[in-house]
């Protein structure tokens, strides 16, 4: 009972903050984006009690299945952001974070049912290879939201219509070196996450090649061509961020395929 | 009763000739401000004294003498420059909304300018330093102040910049963040080029000075500040450059999109502000469909000038409709200060009682007479009377002290007088969790 009260609490916290970032976004009032990130860390420590409770009732391991990871990456994803405020200001890119945030909240919540990894399945890898995916992806959704801000910045001052939501984005330079950072943290943990994901689709010889990897690969050389093109030819700006934004689009693909296969797995 | 009141002139009513001579510098405010108790008897005094204008905000229980030796204080210091047209008065509600309009930034020149809200703050820190803010301007002041910020936040005001200056350094750091170190390039001689370079180098930015004539650069480099190359190097400086401003008499483009193909690949994508003041244009308009060059020409920048000036007019009416609410509430909080309608209903609640007492009693007595009853009536009366004396007094005298409001409004509290006096919210209602820390020790203060 209290662990589903929990989880409607914090959902709730989730989107109120969300919808006042969107208002911020769209309106710019200030003391909306104060409360929205008031609520956030509100929503924020809700989840870690829901976290807690749950992981204290039913014993449920955060990395065992899509389920509970889904949950864990949402709550990663506004705490990297939280801490990215401090140093950064980047308020408004709580606009694009918490609708995702939200999404996998509740995408881990609405079934709740735990599966049982198969068998044939369950290997010591399992954790490290969802743990650093989870890592990866934190950095992706951080990265690709930075990226989405400079392209509809970028666009607005090609066309010189400098409106509201100009006034409330940061400069393209802050954008575009926080998506950088942040790729080329994600990058690794990715690439570690796909060797652990190709050795145990060998060790369970059952599984079969099928999409999902498919765009987690395709995900993986979105972001390498990202970094490999702006180290190498000095790639940047618009062109890294549509990259940005599109290996992030494939990792979510990964994570849309687990979800929809039967089993959570 | 008292009453607050402003008078002054500003640069709606006075020219700037008339204005300097009056204008105060901010060592002499407290100085001026002694002098101006002396010669006008206010109770409470504040001068402010800024390019725009200066103002005395005073309360006074004599309104019209005292803004007469205001007026006349005035005139004599612009010693015959001075018509009555210039100075304006206002009292009571208007003043208030003149307080909260000036604070706001909505009486200025340049409406949403951010400078006068420190100077207000200046001349309230002299005035209170000597002595001279009592509750109702201590209140209407400091009141001024939040509206004033809530007007900044609520409102976009204060959006964007008006002159093509800034409007141009605004732009460059919205692409580029902070601009210290960064490199400009000023291209040209032209004037409009000169003071963007020079408030850009004002931002921090290292300059380069490239003209035809290396003379002309020499010069502007000294009076701007920043350092002159020769025409020849003016490829090598467009690849090192971060913001370029163009404003050259050529009658060709300078900047040819050849050339800027050749600079972009040496510049490996970095991203380049160009700037084009010109008129003729001194960069081909091609150059903007490159990736990483942004590129605003003359009327680019007007535009936005333009832009920004019909944004703040929208955001004043939004504000203007702010302060007329927030004089409402004032007018309400200073109106529950009332001495008259506190004392009035103070006695009528005694009377209340020793009436209903009398009328519960006296049935009960039926053997007295009509002589022994009345006796019996002048007898309540003459305790109310007693009774009350002390507390109405010292009430009466605490009016003119910054504290009288305090025992006012104990005065209600204890006696249960709100509804009587016919004031339905209290003034602790108006005040929001966003005010300054000084209203909020104001606040703690009535209510202890």
């Amino acid at each position: 009972m209290l662990v589903s009260n929990l989880f409607l609490i914090t959902a709730a916290l989730y989107a109120t903050s969300c919808s006042l970032f969107l208002v911020h976004l769209a309106r710019g009032t200030a003391r909306l984006a104060r409360w929205a990130v008031r609520l956030l860390c509100a929503a924020t420590a809700a989840h870690l009690g829901f976290a807690s409770l749950e992981l204290y009732v039913s014993g449920l391991n955060p990395v065992a299945d899509i389920h509970s990871s889904l949950a864990l990456l949402s709550l990663l994803i506004v705490c990297a952001f939280l801490l990215a405020l401090l140093r950064y200001r980047i308020t408004v890119l709580g606009a694009f974070l918490t609708p995702l945030t939200l999404l996998f909240f509740l995408g881990a919540g609405l079934d709740r049912s735990v599966t049982e990894v198969p068998a044939n399945v369950r290997s010591a890898l399992l954790p490290v290879h969802i743990g650093v995916n989870i890592l990866g992806v934190v950095a992706f959704a951080l990265a690709a939201a930075s990226a989405t801000a400079y392209v509809l910045q970028e666009r607005m001052l090609r066309q010189k219509r400098l409106g509201g939501l100009f006034e409330r984005l940061p400069s393209l330079d802050v954008l575009d070196s926080l998506g950088f950072r942040l790729v080329l943290t994600g990058f690794p943990l990715l690439t570690v996450g796909l060797i652990t994901g190709t050795i145990w689709v060998v060790q369970s010889e059952s599984i079969n090649l099928n999409a999902t990897q498919g765009f987690a690969v395709m995900a993986w050389l979105m972001f390498a061509a990202v970094l490999l093109l702006r180290i190498a030819v000095g790639w940047r700006g618009r062109r890294a961020a549509i990259g940005t934004i599109l290996g992030f689009l494939c990792a979510m693909l990964v994570l849309a395929g687990y979800l929809l296969r039967s089993g959570g797995l | 009763m008292v009453e607050l009141f402003v008078v002054g002139l500003s640069h709606q009513t006075a020219p700037l000739e008339v204005r300097e001579r009056l204008s105060i510098g901010a060592d002499r405010l407290s100085w001026e401000l002694e002098r101006v108790r002396k010669v006008t008897a206010v109770r409470e005094a504040m001068l402010i004294s800024t390019c725009n204008r200066v103002e005395l905000y005073a309360t006074a229980e004599n309104l019209y003498s005292a803004a007469e030796h205001a007026r006349s204080y005035l005139a004599e210091r612009a010693q015959g420059l001075f018509t009555e047209e210039m100075l304006y008065l206002k009292r009571g509600k208007e003043a208030i909304r003149h307080a909260f309009r000036v604070a706001a930034s909505l009486d200025s020149m340049v409406v949403g300018e951010p400078q006068i809200l420190g100077q207000f703050k200046e001349a309230f820190d002299a005035a209170e330093a000597t002595g001279s803010i009592g509750v109702l301007l201590d209140r209407c002041i400091t009141r001024a102040f939040s509206v004033a910020k809530k007007i900044r936040t609520e409102t976009s005001i204060a959006a964007g910049s008006v002159n093509v200056s800034s409007i141009a350094c605004d732009l460059a750091r919205k692409i580029f963040g902070d601009l210290r170190g960064r490199r400009a390039l000023l291209l040209g001689a032209g004037d409009m080029g000169e003071a963007a370079a020079k408030s850009l180098a004002s931002t921090g930015a290292h300059l380069t000075i490239i003209n035809r004539s290396s003379e002309k650069a020499r010069s502007l480099a000294v009076s701007c500040g920043g350092e002159p190359k020769g025409y020849e190097q003016l490829a090598s400086e467009l690849v090192n450059a971060d913001v370029v401003i163009t404003s050259t008499s050529s009658s060709q483009h300078v900047i040819t999109a050849d050339l800027m193909n050749d600079v972009s690949r040496a510049r490996r994508h970095r991203r380049l502000f160009l700037i084009d003041i010109a008129v003729p244009r001194d960069i081909d308009p091609k150059v903007s469909e490159m990736e990483s060059v942004f590129l605003y020409d003359v009327d680019d920048l007007q535009q936005l000038a333009a832009e920004n000036l019909a944004a703040r007019k929208q955001a004043a009416e939004k504000a203007e409709a702010m302060v007329l609410s927030e004089v409402d509430l004032f007018e309400e909080w200073r109106q529950s200060l009332a001495l008259t309608p506190t004392i009035v209903a103070l006695r009528n609640q005694f009377q209340y009682v020793v009436q209903a007492e009398l009328e519960r009693t006296l049935p009960k007595l039926p053997e007295l007479s009509h002589k022994q009853r009345n006796a019996l009536h002048k007898m309540c009366e003459a305790m109310v009377n007693k009774l009350l004396h002390s507390p109405l007094t010292r009430l009466k005298d605490s009016g003119a002290h910054r504290d009288g409001a305090r025992l006012v409004h104990a005065t209600q509290e204890l006696f249960e007088l709100r509804g009587e006096t016919g004031l339905t919210s209290s003034p602790e209602t108006e005040v929001t969790s966003e005010e300054s820390p000084a209203l909020t020790t104001a606040k703690s203060g009535e209510s202890s």
